[in-house]
């Protein structure tokens, strides 16, 4: 008699199936869907890039900044950019609506620009330095480091030898 | 003819080609049309065995330079009109494969794809959203 329980049990339950196409389906939140980009957070390492094994994520020096690109229609979703993203810049979300038309094939990218900043010291262009990097580096961050953040190479360099800040 | 037109927009066959797969999609496919869960024949498709009895069809893989004829012999035997839908980032681009001395993917060079569902490979749900793409467009073909 024990089937008796398990049909009660199923009757309650109400049916198993996913109401799929007509609503959406819960994703769990570790699913490894579209890739996700936060500019503010790139340092420009371009690890993901020498990571990637389907070859989506590309980068490319333009004069106004960094350009990061990812085609998602290459992209396997392995996580590889976001497990050695030092910043986490490259997360992978939990979106899988990614079916699209053949007309729409090579429109599945996403695009950002990392801007670049200008030097305080002598106001030549550079990469700036990302806040999550700053709060992995140090601890805390002195006014010294804030101050040496936005100078470039250079200017860091002959300002950490003179001495002159303090 | 019109009625078997109107009925035949309600039930879509469905026919997979491996073109050269890891398996992956393709255990997939199965996934979405024999659990409950997800259960694609709530939308009125049913897989085929035979190429002639298909109305969409689905391609997975990267299309290997060994199996291209096949694939290509196979797909030219299901009648027109068909929907072509690529399940997975191997047909739509070759994925990790790509470039590769051994593809001459992605199919779109060969065949006219109407749906792609990318994903490595894409989850059940996935494919469900993008055959559900294809069944419009089939039902618009008919």
């Amino acid at each position: 008699m024990a089937f008796l329980s398990i049909l009660m049990k199923n009757l309650l339950k109400g049916p198993s199936t996913e109401p799929l196409p007509t609503a959406d389906s819960p994703t769990p939140a570790a699913y490894r869907g579209k890739v996700t980009f936060d500019e503010t957070a790139c340092v420009g390492c371009k690890m993901c890039e020498h990571v990637c094994p389907g070859g989506a994520i590309r980068f490319e020096e333009r004069p106004e900044g960094l350009r990061f690109m990812i085609w998602h229609n290459t992209c396997v979703n392995c996580g590889l950019c976001s497990h050695y993203c030092l910043t986490k810049a490259i997360k992978l979300s939990n979106d899988w609506h990614l079916s699209h038309l053949q007309a729409d094939k090579y429109r599945l990218t996403d695009q950002a620009l990392v801007a670049y900043a200008a030097c305080s010291g002598c106001g030549t262009k550079m990469l700036p330095t990302a806040d999550a990097l700053m709060r992995l580096a140090y601890k805390k961050v002195s006014p010294r480091s804030e101050h040496l953040r936005h100078l470039c190479p250079d200017c860091r360099r002959s300002a950490s030898v003179s001495g002159d800040i303090q | 003819m019109n009625f078997l037109s109107r009925m035949s927009k309600k039930s879509p066959w469905l026919y997979r080609i491996n073109a050269g797969s890891c398996n992956g999609c393709d255990v997939e496919l199965a996934t979405t049309a024999c659990i409950p869960r997800y259960d694609v024949e709530r939308l009125g498709c049913q897989y085929c065995g035979s190429p002639k009895h298909a109305d969409i069809v689905l391609v997975t893989g990267p299309l290997t330079a060994r199996v291209k004829d096949k694939v290509l012999r196979v797909y030219e035997e299901i009648p027109d009109p068909k929907v072509t839908v690529a399940i997975g980032v191997c047909p739509i681009s070759g994925g990790v494969f790509r470039e590769s001395y051994s593809i001459v993917g992605p199919i779109d060079r060969y065949l006219p794809v109407d749906v792609n569902v990318p994903g490595c490979p894409p989850r059940p749900q996935a494919i469900i959203e993008g055959i559900a793409k294809a069944i419009e467009i089939w039902a618009g073909r008919i």
